[in-house]
């Protein structure tokens, strides 16, 4: 598994989230909505819990991204160059797009308390569609929607 | 010799498989075409003989009027039976017909004469057309290419005895008897199509009698069409006139051969010598011998002007002479060419359309166009004939002058035409393919030459694919620029064409392509390049040894594709030393020489290909896949099969597995059978079998359509419905289907019987919602298993359709996809399909009724999710019974909690943790 960005691992959960929990905790999740409970959890096999101390930083700018986050329980705040842009608390999602791109984000994102995340890495994630055709449909379509939004506005 | 051999294969190219077929059809049509050049002659002998000829513009207009709108009727009923009920229809409805008009004649009323002659243009619609139709759902486009000739020959023929025994027979028998002799000949047209169905029952079972895209136009769509496409008002503007001189000229021919022959007989023997002998001789003459040379030296344009030259210069001897021998010219000069010529000129006219638009103008000119201008040529000749009482040689003053205005459009549609084909290539969307005719004509060629050196390198290999569907094009003059294109695609077609054609100009280009090879040069071009040079030099031997061992991959590999055909010269170069070297060098390029090499000298004396199957690197293991595909030899199955379970060699391994045939379809399905194999491994054996088109392949899919497994039962089903499509004979197991049905529709109403549990329960983010989601799911997969496992037993397409629009749930399309399915699914299966379909709220209900599945509470319905075998509803019943605190489950999950599937386990040990 990579290790998250700049950060070392973080601490795996003592208790680790049955795939029930992971696949609820999942369901949240923008980029994912467009996918049944089946293919939930077969992301949830990929999904894994860890937990940061308060400041830890998860996120940097000009270092690449190889991990999406899913906030479980605690808060992270979202920076740039110092300012606060906004608070991501439980079910939101951290670094969505560095599935598809591996270029650094623009804003810094550090844990504002105990934090539990559910990491899902890139690797395993490419892995995962690779098997599964009707995850990466389902992800497309999901994409094209909100592409058509875009357009739309 | 051979040129003779030739001639008679571009005529009569029958294959093996094709002949009862062909025979038969041939056969059909001759028939009915006998029975319609008997009906013909008689019914017009029989309407001139009774009336002036001032009353037969008013049978035109009656003819066009009510003729139209009986067809319209006839194609509405057709499209909603099948093409086989139609025929049995037609047949006996035509016969009782005949034989009732034979006796109302026979009592001499004015008004049964105007019935009986709209009933003959109704029989041609009818049995003509049905017949083609028929011809259309048993051969496919590119037989239809090479057998309509033999049909039209029948069809010609059988128009040609039809005229002369009408000629012949009716001073035997008289007029009005010859109308039982046209009900026998539609009775023993029957007897072909008895065999068409013995050989091609599903066929014509399941094809409707009449084309959808008949009734397949609106008004209001061909209108806005017509203002925007200038091409299209051209060739209205032409079929109208077209139709409108046609029923000038007829009038003219019947007026003098009435003044000519006062014997009702002689008049029948004169019309049936005339429409079935000499008219369809003529066009027979012009067709098979001068329309192709007449298109490929005048091109579309000149192609469309011989007709209304020659019915104007036909009309000026009708004018000057009037008699039944001028008018006789003109009448066989207008139907004959317009049968040959402008029947081929208009098809090219159609073609830079777009297919869905061509179909619709070609069935709104057939539905509506011909009978307008036809109604219309009888009101202008009311008017000239009764209204103003001219006489009938004024008639071909009109004809000569709207002739004129014929060939100006002509000359216009020529211009359009040529427009409208470069905007269609430019865009890539000119469909020669699905054209009824060879395209040779001359400025389409020059066009598509143009396109094919130009610089846009899609264009040009569009051009070049569309060159190779003009009838025996000669790619060589166009060969020397294409390999100098400054693009890679289209010098690798121009190597392929050369090679193909031994042509041996580009050895030079070739060369210089060869010598100034670089790592990043274009892998494709450059094996082209090199497979043509060894193909064309006189030197292959030293050549090829030279080549093989280049430094550059890319040209060692076209050396190996050269090899591929040459296995003897292959045997000699490629030693045992060579393919030991390159099987374990470093660079994955040089292992895939080797997989290559394999492939073209065989595998003996060398275990080269096993060590390749297993080589690291996903490129040489799919190169070595292709190899043993060739190569047929089963010890390779086993890694192959083990390279399913990998995504990156999926592909490959399938494709390689499919090429060992049905020989190896009984090891793929003890495999798909084995419970110890990987699922990810035997998930991919239907997607394997879906490409063995064979019973066994069939009858494997078909032992593990309830595989317990949902994911391999949903890619069991899968490969079924594909093979359904790509071999429809083959036998899709009724009763297990049937058996089957039975039981996704009792899972259907068990899943639901739960759903309705967990619906209220299903807050979102709990993991009673995540149940009853996962139920939705589950009826949704099963209600596509049902409509899949439908298709194996009714028209695939339709049912297909009507899932669709199940799905979608679209109110008034949905209404229409439950009454289809109302009208063809048998009784048996209506019984428990329509009330999956009709009432979701009443689904627990008929679940009780159907199948004796009794409501169910929380705690029975997880009791019963709990032993379903289905992994993720176990796990999500277990954790919603923790959420519901149901600890009368404790025992069921703690039984789970020792799943080996560790994901359940977890999920047992919390929720018994919260149970405690």
């Amino acid at each position: 598994m990579n290790p998250p960005n700049g950060v070392g691992s973080g601490s795996p959960s003592v208790q680790e989230l049955n795939i029930i929990e992971k696949v609820i905790a999942l369901e949240g999740v923008e980029l994912l909505k467009n996918l049944n409970p089946d293919q939930l959890s077969r992301i949830a096999t990929i999904a894994r819990e860890v937990r940061y101390a308060p400041g830890k930083t998860i996120v940097e700018p000009e270092k690449a991204l190889d991990s999406l986050f899913v906030i479980l329980d605690g808060e992270v705040e979202i920076s740039q160059k110092g300012n606060a842009l906004t608070v991501a608390k439980q079910n939101d999602v951290v670094g969505a797009w560095a599935l598809f791109d591996s270029d650094p984000m623009p804003v810094t994102a550090k844990t504002l308390g105990d934090t539990k995340l559910l990491r899902i890495s890139r690797d395993d994630f490419y892995d995962l569609l690779s098997d599964n055709m009707e995850i990466t449909a389902a992800i497309f379509s999901m994409l094209v929607k909100r592409f058509r939004q875009l357009v739309q506005q | 010799m051979s040129r003779l051999r030739t001639f008679w294969r571009s005529l009569f190219d029958v294959r093996p498989g094709e002949y009862l077929r062909t025979t038969c059809m041939t056969l059909y049509l001759m028939l009915v075409l006998f029975a319609y050049y008997i009906l013909k002659p008689v019914s017009r002998a029989i309407f001139l003989n009774k009336f002036d000829i001032d009353k037969l513009p008013w049978l035109y207009v009656l003819i066009a009027a009510v003729g139209g709108i009986l067809a319209y009727f006839y194609t509405k009923l057709a499209v909603n039976s099948s093409l086989k009920r139609a025929v049995l229809f037609a047949t006996i409805f035509s016969v009782a017909v005949l034989v009732a008009f034979w006796w109302l004649i026979q009592l001499n009323i004015n008004w049964i004469v105007y019935a009986f002659n709209i009933w003959v243009s109704l029989f041609s619609i009818i049995l003509v057309s049905q017949g083609w139709l028929i011809a259309a759902n048993i051969f496919s486009s590119r037989e239809a290419k090479r057998l309509y000739g033999i049909l039209g020959v029948g069809s010609v023929i059988g128009a040609a005895f039809g005229g002369t025994f009408t000629a012949f027979t009716v001073r035997l028998v008289g007029t009005t008897n010859l109308i039982l002799a046209c009900a026998a000949m539609v009775v023993l047209s029957y007897v072909p199509f008895w065999f068409i169905l013995r050989d091609q029952g599903r066929a014509i079972a399941t094809a409707r009698a009449a084309s959808e895209s008949e009734e397949d136009f609106s008004f209001g769509e061909i209108l806005g069409n017509l203002r925007r496409h200038r091409h299209l008002q051209v060739i209205m503007a032409i079929m109208i006139v077209t139709f409108v001189i046609d029923v000038m000229v007829e009038f003219q021919f019947n007026a003098m051969a009435k003044l000519a022959y006062h014997n009702k007989n002689d008049l029948t023997a004169f019309l049936g010598n005339f429409y079935g002998f000499w008219l369809n001789l003529l066009t027979f003459v012009f067709q098979f011998f001068l329309t192709g040379f007449v298109v490929s030296r005048f091109g579309v344009g000149g192609t469309l002007q011989i007709m209304p030259l020659s019915i104007a210069a036909a009309s000026i001897a009708a004018l000057v002479a009037p008699s039944v021998l001028s008018t006789s010219a003109t009448r066989l000069t207008e139907a004959s060419t317009r049968y040959s010529f402008n029947k081929t000129g208009m098809e090219l006219l159609y073609l830079p359309l777009p297919l869905a638009l061509r179909n619709r103008t070609k069935a709104f000119v057939d539905v509506f166009v011909d009978r307008f201008a036809r109604g219309l040529g009888g009101m202008i000749l009311v008017l000239v004939t009764s209204v103003f009482a001219m006489p009938v040689r004024y008639v071909a003053v009109m004809v000569l002058v709207l002739s004129l205005g014929w060939i100006v459009l002509s000359m216009y549609a020529k211009k359009e035409y040529i427009t409208t084909v470069r905007h269609r290539l430019e865009s890539r969307r000119l469909d020669l393919e699905s054209a009824r005719v060879s395209v040779d004509d001359p400025s389409t060629i020059a066009l598509l030459e143009q396109t094919a050196l130009g610089d846009n390198a899609r264009q040009s290999l569009y051009a070049l694919s569309l060159l190779g569907e003009a009838r025996g094009y000669d790619f060589q003059k166009l060969l020397p620029k294409l390999a100098r294109s400054s693009t890679p695609e289209v010098r690798t077609r121009a190597y392929a064409l050369a090679t193909q054609s031994g042509f041996r100009d580009l050895l030079d280009v070739a060369n210089t392509d060869i010598r100034s090879a670089r790592p990043n040069s274009d892998q494709n071009m450059l094996r082209a390049a090199v497979v043509y040079v060894l193909t064309a030099s006189t030197e292959t031997r030293p050549l090829t040894a030279l080549l093989l061992n280049h430094p550059n991959t890319m040209v060692a590999g076209g050396a190996l594709e050269f090899l591929s055909g040459q296995p003897d010269l292959a045997r000699e170069l490629i030693t045992h030393e060579w393919l030991t070297q390159a099987a374990s060098n470093e660079s994955p390029l040089r292992r895939c020489l080797a997989a290559m090499a394999v492939r073209a000298r065989g595998d003996q004396g060398t275990e080269a290909l096993h060590q390749l199957l297993a080589d690291r690197d996903p490129s040489v293991v799919k190169e070595a896949c292709k190899s043993a595909a060739v190569l047929q030899n089963r010890e390779y199955l086993i890694p192959i099969i083990r390279s399913l379970a990998d995504p990156k060699l999926r592909g490959a391994a399938i494709e390689a597995l499919a090429a060992f045939g049905g020989k190896i379809s009984g090891t793929l399905g003890d495999l798909l059978d084995d419970e110890h194999a990987p699922l990810a491994l035997r998930r991919q054996i239907p997607r394997v079998l879906r490409l063995i088109p064979a019973q066994r392949s069939v009858d494997i899919l078909l032992h593990s359509i309830s595989h317990a497994n949902l994911s391999i039962r949903g890619s069991v089903l899968r490969a079924l419905n594909r093979l359904r499509e790509t071999a429809p004979d083959l036998d899709y197991g009724s009763t297990s289907v049937h058996q089957q049905l039975l039981q996704e529709a009792r899972y259907y109403f068990e899943m639901g019987a739960a759903l309705e549990v967990f619906r209220e329960h299903g807050k979102p983010h709990t993991p009673a919602g995540l149940l009853a989601s996962t139920l939705e799911e589950r009826l949704k997969d099963a209600l596509e298993r049902l409509f899949r496992l439908l298709g194996l037993k009714y028209p695939q397409q339709q049912i297909y359709s009507a899932f669709l629009a199940v799905r979608r749930g679209h109110g008034e399309e949905a209404s229409a996809a439950l009454e289809f399915l109302d009208n063809v699914l048998e009784r048996d299966v209506k019984r428990f399909m329509l009330p999956i379909l009709d009432d979701a709220s009443q689904l627990g209900q008929r679940g009780r009724d159907l199948f004796g599945i009794p409501a169910k509470d929380a705690e029975s319905a997880l009791r019963d999710l709990l032993r379903s075998g289905d992994e993720w509803l176990v796990a999500c019943a277990i954790a919603t019974a923790a959420q519901l605190k149901l600890s009368n489950l404790r025992t069921e999950i703690q039984s789970a909690s020792g799943e080996k599937n560790s994901d359940i386990s977890l999920v047992a040990r919390d929720a018994m943790a919260v149970l405690a």
